[in-house]
């Protein structure tokens, strides 16, 4: 049965090698059914127990990523298939689109599925080596720029995990994720690797102060590829940290987080303020979440709990968010929010679900974004006291209404004209949305999926 | 001479290589020095391995005067003659003599930072040549416009870290080649994009007030 647990990496693997026969319209055919069956594996998986042996580490945490990861990946593939109509002067042809796309998905499934701290690097590394070219997809100056930035921010930012990976093996002599959890007593060269890890890794979720990244590839990718990085990529490289905080569970490796965590907050805070373009908005409202995660990350208990409903949530909001971007560039041609009006007469559904996705990655209630900050305010409040608590919360309260007065301006406001193809096509971002709504009904499933997994 | 003198003698050959690519301004002496440096780290790795009698350290020796010292810097090159536009350093951020004092300071801060930070944990004064190199490599990066002369900044990062994981021995040789294939993967993908990258692109500073409208938005 142990085949099982590496169904998703070899779906989506046979799925992105097909896409290469040259067949009309076959890449989309292929994608959508290895999407599906990701997705069923993944849900199959959910049900088998833990997997710790033949270079598994499946835990609850785990199968409850890897879910996520396949159903964005379902959504991403369809959105992908309508939208791709909209880029005029692609940089690849569509084959090779999806070819990358799916190999993207392995290498993220691929990372929450490997038992060895030294894989799970190479695993995000490759994350970086298959999604590259899909922020360049556009195949213009702008894009090709912001590829090159990310590519060499976030490779010389791992370059620092891989440092911290091997003081990590420094100190323990193997660097199995299952024999690192049940080590004895984490040494000194080890919370000094944690650290490390959490820069690097950090540098992948748009953790400050290596997030620079982040906002020009959002802003520069093609939408169904702005919500796969925002929506998985970003929690993918959270879920690294997650488990270098189970291995060195030492105060200072958590304090350390949580100022990072905050710091996150507070930048993304203010950038997101200050945004004129929708895309890069959206893309520092992400990198406040994650700081939000990473906070609760660090704090453990029910701080972690809210985390991850924070990444649930957020991961179908987000990308229903990034899907209605692609929907609104496509009518309006303009990046800008102050050119963008009256999107809810235009197109309607785009508008209507726009704002309730802002409301949904600001943390409003009742989405699943404000059952986690309450969990992760809460623990704060007792572990920092109330002055730090209120400076989080009062920068939380900062992204809210500088994100939300933006959105309800595009949405709401007087209308214009648009000037490119008016495409109200809104089922898979409603989709999504509807998912992100619903997980505040899942949360004693993800309790149930977390048992023995939360850092104390 | 033991395994750590000549350990010191590669970290000192491998720093002095990254201070002289600082002062080069064609591309193609960067990639050259840098291809001279990943030989002598072969060299290292496969003496260490024949004089301990460890395949591990042959085989990884093998896999880095392959991929790194050859294929690379090849590949690298190839592309500069296809695009001889790109063979020189057009703007540099600094002059070149605050470069190279810049890069050595950058040197002696690793050893002092490995000195109060890391020194008491690893147990090795060893440590600090592959520090010292690491932040030499992100210097490179900083200090250069040109994309390829940033990939090799990355790529002797890399080498840092090679350097520093000869002082944990047995590292998982399975992790090794991983890091070595996501190298290559890397590299093929930043050649893809270097070469999409046009000049006046290249040469263009996101960060320059000069009024390009369409680069504005790649600020902070």
């Amino acid at each position: 049965m142990i085949w099982i647990y590496y169904l998703p990496v070899v779906l989506s693997g046979i799925g992105g090698l097909l896409c290469l026969v040259p067949r009309t319209r076959f890449e989309e055919d292929v994608s959508i059914i290895a999407s599906f069956a990701a997705l069923a594996s993944s849900i199959l998986i959910a049900f088998l127990p833990n997997a710790t042996s033949f270079g598994l580490y499946v835990d609850g945490f785990s199968k409850l990523m890897q879910i996520m990861i396949s159903a964005v990946y379902v959504l991403t593939v369809i959105f992908s298939i309508h939208y791709l109509e909209h880029i005029e002067n692609k940089l690849f042809q569509a084959n090779l689109y999806f070819l990358l796309l799916n190999l993207f998905v392995v290498s993220m499934f691929f990372t929450v599925m490997v038992d060895n701290v030294g894989l799970l690097w190479v695993g995000v590394e490759a994350t970086t080596v298959t999604s590259a070219l899909l922020i360049a997809t556009d195949n213009n100056e702008l894009a090709v720029e912001a590829t090159w930035r990310y590519i060499i921010i976030v490779s010389t930012g791992l370059t620092i995990s891989l440092l911290a990976t091997i003081f990590i093996y420094g100190g323990f002599h193997t660097l199995s994720l299952d024999a690192l959890l049940r080590a004895p007593q984490a040494t000194k060269i080890v919370s000094v690797g944690a650290l490390l890890g959490i820069i690097g890794y950090g540098t992948k979720g748009g953790i400050f102060p290596m997030h620079t990244w982040l906002p020009d590839a959002h802003g520069r990718a093609p939408a169904p590829i702005s919500a796969m990085f925002s929506a998985i990529l970003l929690p993918v490289a959270l879920y690294t940290i997650v488990r270098f905080v189970q291995i060195v569970p030492m105060q200072s490796v958590r304090n350390f987080a949580v100022v990072l965590g905050s710091l996150s907050v507070i930048v993304a805070s203010l950038m997101t303020f200050s945004q004129r373009q929708y895309k890069r908005m959206f893309a520092y409202s992400s990198i406040e979440n994650m700081g939000v995660a990473l906070i609760g990350i660090a704090l453990g208990g029910n701080a972690f709990i809210g985390s991850v409903i924070i990444i649930l949530t957020h991961a179908f909001a987000k990308s229903a968010a990034f899907f209605l971007t692609g929907n609104i560039l496509a009518a309006y041609r303009t990046n800008t929010i102050k050119d963008v009006k009256a999107v809810s007469r235009t197109m309607p559904l785009t508008g209507y679900s726009l704002f309730f996705a802002g409301l949904a990655v600001t943390g409003a209630p009742p989405f699943g974004t404000f059952f986690g900050e309450i969990l992760i305010m809460t623990r704060m409040l007792q572990v920092y006291g109330v002055w730090f608590t209120l400076v989080i919360a009062s920068f939380l309260v900062v992204a809210f209404v500088g994100l939300n007065y933006r959105v309800i301006r595009m949405v709401f406001s007087e209308p214009v004209e648009p000037s490119g193809k008016m495409d109200d096509n809104a089922t898979v971002p409603i989709i999504s949305l509807v998912i992100a709504f619903s997980m505040v009904f899942l949360t004693p499933v993800v309790y149930f999926f977390l048992k023995g997994v939360v850092v104390r | 001479m033991t395994l750590n003198s000549i350990f010191v003698l590669v970290g000192f050959i491998q720093i002095a290589l990254v201070t002289f690519m600082q002062w080069q301004t064609y591309i193609s002496s960067v990639i050259k020095t840098f291809s001279i440096g990943s030989y002598v780290l072969a060299a290292f790795l496969l003496a260490a391995g024949y004089v301990g009698h460890e395949p591990y350290l042959i085989a990884l020796g093998g896999l880095t005067a392959v991929i790194r010292a050859w294929f690379i810097p090849s590949f690298l090159s190839r592309m500069l003659r296809r695009d001889r536009w790109r063979a020189r350093e057009i703007k540099p951020v600094l002059g070149i003599a605050s470069t190279i004092i810049l890069s050595l300071l950058f040197a002696v801060f690793g050893y002092v930072i490995y000195a109060w930070t890391m020194y008491d944990y690893v147990h090795s004064a060893l440590g600090a040549i592959p520090v010292a190199l690491f932040l030499q490599g992100a210097f490179l990066i900083i200090s250069r416009r040109t994309p390829t002369t940033q990939l090799i900044g990355y790529l002797v990062m890399e080498n840092a870290l090679y350097l520093f994981g000869f002082l944990f021995p047995e590292l998982p040789f399975v992790v090794e080649a991983g890091v070595v294939l996501d190298v290559i993967g890397t590299i093929m993908i930043s050649g893809v994009i270097v070469r999409l990258k046009e000049e006046p692109a290249q040469n263009a500073d996101v960060d320059d007030s000069t009024p390009r409208e369409d680069f504005t938005e790649l600020r902070g």
